[in-house]
């Protein structure tokens, strides 16, 4: 089962708020208040967090850079199965774009082949960076293809649910991201997503993953891999722009997702997938 | 009442607790935490200033114009330069040089894309290296030589007036 409409649901809070030096203090007070009433200490955690919340909601104004408003987009992103070569192109240039340390992968290619064996045949020989080599005799498969893999970028994703200190989120235009200052890991989000998108950052010790090229995409630039792609395999659009072509075909054509049983709300749509695709 | 001071005693202690803890939670929340969900709204700010390393083929065009139109007339218009030679990022900084481009001259990054797999399109131009060479009057039984394609193709223009 597969929220169709998940791209295009209103994001809470079109407003962007902003932190002026004085919510903190109205926090305080209004926290003051309650324990006067008698709160006990847990459920005071809560209202405060939520309470900074709501004010900044109320604010209203939005913060510095008026360029980019992250509130107005929506990020999907499309992948055509029938058109990729496996060149590993986008794995090469995902690894220069973001210094992606060796043999750990943002994006990854597989290649699956379906032969009369019970399992398709499945491998990505250092994520597809190195391109694939040929086939062995009778291995072809009578159907085969490439899969390009990156994080899905659920609208309902396990892996922020679980991050104890607020470090992995969803941004407002549909992005998870990780903020490494905050991170401390544990790794309970790379053990919670389904589809191993995450790794802990053999350098840095903290999670890492696809930001859909986050940089790029807030000054109007496609991401690494879809600018790297050389048959158009690849395809990034806003759902929140009825003009887009990504968006028209996210919202006009059948499209599938990976795992849609977990019901994860994946932003990365496939076109053309086999059943066996995993 | 003689006892009451035990529970002013308490009471105290519990404000002081209180009191410690709204403090000390100011210090280490970060100022934009909960701005727009659990989170530090600033990291996207961060985020959005991490370094462009790909500029796509418009910005070769500056200073390599001849390749840039090769390349726009051929097959592999749809290639963008840094695909084959890394990104502009690695190779200029406001508009100067800051290192050498890399060249890749042997068969395997052609091997990339175009090495015959059964999971490519079929309509995808791929050739068996071996059987090609053959094809082509090359003896094919010692090692590929690294720059053999480049004998016949141009890369910018692989089926143009300078390749086959």
């Amino acid at each position: 089962m597969e929220d169709k409409s998940a791209p295009f649901n209103s994001v809470p809070g079109m407003d962007v708020p902003s932190a002026s030096s004085e919510e903190p203090a109205m926090t305080r007070r209004e926290c003051l208040k309650r324990s006067a009433q008698g709160a006990c200490g847990a459920i005071f955690v809560l209202a405060c967090g939520e309470e900074l919340g709501a004010l900044a909601q109320m604010a209203g104004t939005p913060p510095e850079g008026e360029k980019y408003d992250p509130f107005k987009h929506e990020w999907v992103y499309l992948i055509d199965i029938s058109k990729c070569i496996g060149c590993g192109s986008c794995v090469r240039a995902c690894e220069r774009e973001n210094n992606v340390p060796p043999h750990y992968f943002r994006t990854w290619v597989e290649r699956y082949r379906i032969t009369d064996s019970e399992h398709p045949l499945v491998d990505s020989p250092n994520g597809g960076r190195d391109g694939f080599g040929p086939e062995k005799h009778g291995e072809e498969g009578r159907k085969a293809f490439f899969v390009p893999k990156i994080c899905n970028h659920c609208k309902f994703s396990p892996c922020t649910q679980l991050c104890p200190v607020g470090a992995s989120f969803r941004s407002p235009d549909g992005v998870m991201l990780v903020d490494e200052e905050r991170c401390i890991g544990c790794g309970y989000c790379v053990q919670a997503c389904p589809y191993g998108s995450r790794f802990i950052h053999p350098v840095k010790h903290v999670a890492s993953k696809c930001t859909f090229c986050y940089h790029r995409v807030t000054k109007g630039l496609p991401t690494a891999c879809v600018a790297a792609c050389p048959v158009g395999a690849r395809r990034f659009g806003d759902a929140k722009d009825p003009d887009d072509e990504v968006s028209q075909i996210v919202a006009t054509q059948p499209t599938h997702v990976l795992k849609p049983e977990l019901l994860t709300g994946p932003h990365c749509r496939y076109l053309g997938m086999s059943m066996e695709v995993r | 009442m003689e006892h009451s001071k035990h529970i002013w005693r308490a009471a105290l202690i519990l404000l002081f607790g209180v009191v410690g803890f709204i403090v000390v939670r100011q210090f280490l929340i970060p100022k934009s935490f909960g701005i727009a969900g659990h989170y530090r709204f600033d990291a996207l700010a961060e985020f959005m200033a991490q370094p462009v390393k790909h500029g796509g083929r418009e910005s070769c065009r500056k200073c390599h114009e001849p390749p840039y139109e090769t390349t726009s007339k051929g097959k592999h218009a749809r290639v963008s330069c840094e695909v084959c030679h890394g990104p502009v990022g690695d190779h200029a900084s406001k508009e100067a040089k800051i290192a050498v481009m890399p060249k890749n001259p042997s068969y395997k990054l052609c091997a990339y894309c175009h090495q015959k797999l059964a999971a490519r399109p079929k309509g995808f131009k791929q050739v068996s290296f071996r059987k090609h060479l053959e094809e082509q009057g090359f003896a094919s039984d010692s090692k590929i030589p690294e720059k053999i394609c480049l004998k016949c193709h141009e890369p910018h223009d692989p089926t143009g007036a300078a390749g086959n």
